[in-house]
């Protein structure tokens, strides 16, 4: 059904449609509208046979999901940011457990200093925590993404983080297409755990493990990623069949085919890119785009073959490695040829618009570069300038009284 | 099929024995609680409170009789140094031990429980003289411990001081003469009106194997001043003992009492009671000074008795009195300040004390006796073998509830000498003190205190002033017991330990420690509300 809803509600209304049994959350913006929606539509009556938990933090958040869903239950949470980070703990043994649970992230930066908006830090912080980590470009892939990840996780028993852009979709009231109960059902099969715990047939869970055992618990990790490839190939299959349109996969080109430099990018600024492109295309530019839906597992080989022949590839990420670069911009540099340069563009952190027009000078600027650079989108030069000018002043000041003391 | 080391068969978390990272090794001590400390009964009396609050109040009893067999007595005239000592004024007040002792007491007398069986009987004969509080509590105990036991009294009915001495308003007679009758009923032969007048003869009749003396001091104690013939002075411990006759002595309206003890307090409220309009103590020091309690004080005054501090008695004569004023030194002291003051009065009762009447001994040669008083050894012996004594008459604390215990003491000490044996040393355990006290996890609780009758009832009739708690009552002061140096299983280790290294081993069983998983991280001691578990380094 059609719909003018605000992006958390559409989210709210389709993880409703997935039939969780438990929905345990603590608040934290942007989520925050996420599981206001969900424990409005539990308290109304409108899922069935569905425990919403109230919980002090977001620790205590994704603790009682691992409970919940070891014990057999279909568990979803949400956070984002701080939120992520105080949960982080125990996102590493829902993995580790290999617990089905499903949790949005509404992207938001980490502080300090303290940060509300939009940008990618929270997501590529736990990026190796064993979750698979979907990316959604708009509000409509948000719902379909948050129905494929219950399939995909109860399909391999590995907890998936559908990852929405925080205000620029959370808070984005949009025309949607929500599906109905029927369709999701037929989707969507009733969970059968891997892993009961049922006190007629006790089992310890999470306990010691040894250094002779735990090699081979991270390997089979590593294979459950790999294995995830092909669940998801089957969860935005199947989807097409049944809800007649394409969501999830791993990765989507966009005038890939002749094109000459390949934006690389994830989440809700492929928009803004693909409009960007359009216009650059009218002009005779030959510019593609390459987005990312599935960011782990990471699909270099696919990323790599999409990629193959361009002359140069930009990266544009809503994150920065302080002290390496892009995150983003590492992966595809491991599947893309070493003759290709590549591009990191750092953009949109804790929030800063991504205007076309910058994105549009950017591309003119840069043209296409020798070797491997890093940027920041829309730098004001000025003030880092000054400040690092000022820092070094002031540190041979310091040095300088130092001395002088020690004199 | 089961996952992969992530999910493993029951309790192996348990193959790694934490325990062996242990530096310090908690264990549940059992400390001396300061009641059980304090009380010259020896009474368990944390024991006896854990058994109340749990509304087993006979085995509560049970408890209490193996040291004292007077509850009823006890929980009405003992001072309860235990509730001076009670850790919980460190809350807010202390818990009413006497209270719960006396409801116990009562409450016994009313359901007729009846003591436990004697112990097998031995074939010896034990005389003990004088039927006061020591004297019943050694013949009891001998006869718990079955020997067979004959009391002879000097006066009429037995109960020495808490008959003649203490009075009905503090001590009903038929309390009084159930907790008697109980001990009697146990097989104890009482003779009343059987003065001893030769200890050397009872012993060299070898009637008996051993004699315990208890005779008491029943001598009241004088002082000389001027009087004239129609000047009547009487002596408090005449008094007391009188009222027990059907004609009550008479006083006249105006009533001096000489002295700041208790018995001054006593025969003070006695006299108003008999009908005196003025009552008025005497006494040479202030009332920091007197050697009365304080509530007892507080109980006359209410009464409206009138207490003269820093005088003393110089003359009497006819109805005049004359008093010298004092004042104190530097030091404290009361000195003369040569200053009188005169009032009118019917009659004086001295209370200034009592003296043991040792007639009886003096045909026994060798008993060493100092300042009027019998000396016996760490076992109540005398240097006489086979002869005992205690109570008032061995230089002690004059207390009822001192006499129940020295005649418990000289009962087990007569009993190992019977038998030949040696008593086995008991072991005191280190003191259970507030500091150790996790106060945190104690609410407040206000005691429940005992009423008293209106003061119009009390001043006209020798009703017990004091009235019992209810069971409620009774039962929610026993639960006030902190349970000081000793588990109560709260639980609080059992929850606190974080590797579940505390097993409860039932109701009443407390907890065991599984040391090999014990880290010696030492919650459980930090958060032991009562303080009873204690960390030892481990030998490393």
């Amino acid at each position: 059904m059609l719909k003018q809803v605000e992006g958390s509600h559409a989210v709210a209304e389709a993880v409703a449609l997935c039939r969780p049994e438990v929905i345990c959350a603590y608040p934290i913006t942007p989520q925050t509208h996420i599981v206001e929606g969900l424990g409005e539509l539990v308290k109304a009556g409108h899922i069935k046979d569905c425990k919403y938990i109230n919980v002090e933090s977001e620790f205590a958040a994704l603790s009682v999901a691992i409970g919940s869903s070891a014990a057999g239950a279909r568990s979803y949470t949400a956070t984002s940011s701080q939120g992520l980070l105080f949960m982080a703990e125990a996102v590493y043994n829902a993995s580790g457990l290999g617990l089905p649970i499903v949790m949005t992230l509404g992207n938001r930066a980490i502080g300090a200093p303290l940060n509300i908006w939009n940008d990618h830090s929270d997501a590529m912080s736990l990026r190796d925590a064993g979750w698979i980590q979907l990316f959604a470009e708009n509000n409509q892939e948000a719902i379909d993404l948050h129905i494929q990840a219950f399939r995909i996780a109860e399909d391999i028993s590995c907890p998936v983080m559908v990852c929405v852009d925080g205000f620029i979709l959370t808070h984005a009231v949009e025309q949607v297409d929500v599906p109905d109960q029927k369709q999701v059902d037929a989707y969507l099969p009733a969970f059968v755990p891997a892993v009961v715990l049922d006190p007629k047939a006790p089992a310890s869970v999470g306990a010691l493990v040894g250094p002779e055992a735990f090699t081979e618990v991270r390997y089979l990790d590593h294979k459950k990623q790999l294995r995830a490839f092909d669940a998801i190939d089957r969860a935005s299959t199947a989807f097409k069949s049944v809800f007649g349109r394409e969501a999830g996969g791993f990765i989507r080109s966009y005038h890939t085919k002749d094109a000459e430099t390949v934006i690389v990018a994830m989440g809700s600024v492929i928009g803004t890119l693909k409009d960007m492109i359009d216009e650059k295309r009218k002009q005779g530019h030959k510019i593609g785009l390459v987005s990312i839906c599935t960011f782990r597992p990471f699909p270099t080989a696919e990323v790599g073959a999409a990629l193959k022949d361009a002359k140069h590839v930009i990266v544009l990420e809503k994150s920065l490695a302080s002290g390496q670069g892009g995150v983003l911009a590492a992966h595809v540099r491991a599947g893309l040829h070493e003759a290709i340069p590549l591009t990191t563009l750092i953009a949109g952190l804790g929030g800063r618009p991504i205007p076309k027009n910058a994105l549009s000078e950017f591309v003119e600027k840069i043209g296409i570069p020798s070797s491997d650079e890093l940027h920041f989108l829309d730098l004001k030069q000025d003030i880092v300038d000054g400040e690092l000018k000022k820092t070094e002043e002031e540190r041979n000041a310091r040095l300088r009284n130092g001395a002088a003391r020690g004199r | 099929m089961k996952p992969f080391a992530t999910v493993l068969e029951v309790g192996t978390s348990l193959n790694n024995h934490t325990g062996s990272w242990r530096t310090e090794r908690p264990s549940y001590a059992h400390r001396l609680p300061p009641c059980n400390n304090a009380c010259p009964a020896g009474e368990n009396i944390q024991e006896w409170l854990s058994l109340a609050e749990q509304e087993k109040y006979e085995e509560a009893w049970r408890e209490i009789v193996k040291n004292n067999p007077f509850p009823a007595i006890m929980g009405r005239v003992c001072y309860h140094p235990c509730e001076n000592a009670c850790n919980r004024v460190t809350i807010e007040s202390p818990v009413g031990i006497n209270s719960v002792e006396r409801f116990l007491g009562d409450k016994a007398i009313r359901d007729k429980w009846a003591f436990d069986r004697p112990a097998a009987k031995s074939g010896k004969k034990v005389l003990v003289i004088g039927a006061g509080p020591a004297g019943l509590s050694a013949a009891y105990h001998l006869a718990r411990l079955g020997h067979k036991v004959t009391v002879k009294e000097s006066l009429k009915k037995a109960g020495g001081m808490l008959r003649y001495g203490i009075p009905q308003y503090r001590l009903p007679r038929k309390i009084l003469d159930a907790e008697i009758k109980r001990i009697v009923d146990y097989g104890v032969e009482l003779e009343v009106n059987k003065k001893v007048t030769n200890l050397a003869e009872v012993v060299e009749s070898k009637a008996f194997d051993a004699v315990f003396l208890s005779v008491g001091a029943h001598i009241a104690k004088l002082t000389e001043f001027p009087t004239s013939p129609r000047s009547r002075v009487l002596d408090a411990v005449a008094v007391l003992r009188d009222m027990e006759n059907r004609e009550k002595p008479k006083l006249g309206k105006r009533v001096v009492v000489y002295g700041g003890g208790n018995t001054a307090m006593d025969v003070a409220r006695t006299a108003k009671r008999l009908g005196a309009k003025e009552v008025t103590i005497v006494y040479r020091r202030t009332r920091e000074k007197m050697p009365a309690h304080s509530f007892e004080i507080d109980e006359a005054l209410q009464e409206g008795i009138k207490i003269k501090f820093l005088v003393t008695i110089k003359k009497y004569q006819n109805k005049k009195l004359t008093l010298g004023k004092m004042a104190l030194d530097a030091k404290g002291y009361p000195q003369p300040t040569g200053k009188n003051e005169t009032m009118e009065t019917d009659c004086i009762v001295l209370a200034l004390g009592q003296d043991s009447d040792l007639a009886l001994l003096e045909k026994f040669p060798g008993l060493e006796i100092a300042d009027g008083a019998l000396k016996v050894d760490s076992r109540m012996m005398t240097s006489h073998a086979g002869v005992f004594a205690g109570g008032d008459m061995i230089p002690f604390e004059r207390t009822a509830t001192t006499g129940v215990g020295h005649g418990k003491k000289a009962a087990r000490s007569i009993d190992a000498w019977l038998r030949k044996v040696e008593q086995p040393a008991t072991e005191k355990h280190p003191l259970a003190t507030a500091e150790r006290l996790n106060k945190w996890y104690y609410a407040e609780v206000s005691e429940n205190k005992r009423k008293l009758i209106d003061i119009a009832h009390r001043t006209k009739t020798f009703d017990e002033v004091q009235l019992g708690l209810s069971e409620a009552e009774a039962l929610n002061e026993s639960r006030r017991c902190l349970s000081c140096g000793n588990c109560f299983e709260c639980d609080n280790c059992y929850g606190v330990c974080p590797d579940n290294a505390i097993r409860k081993l039932g109701a009443g069983k407390g907890f065991k420690i599984d040391y090999d998983y014990c880290k010696g991280c030492g919650l459980c001691a930090a958060e032991c509300p009562c303080g009873c578990i204690e960390m030892t380094p481990e030998d490393i």
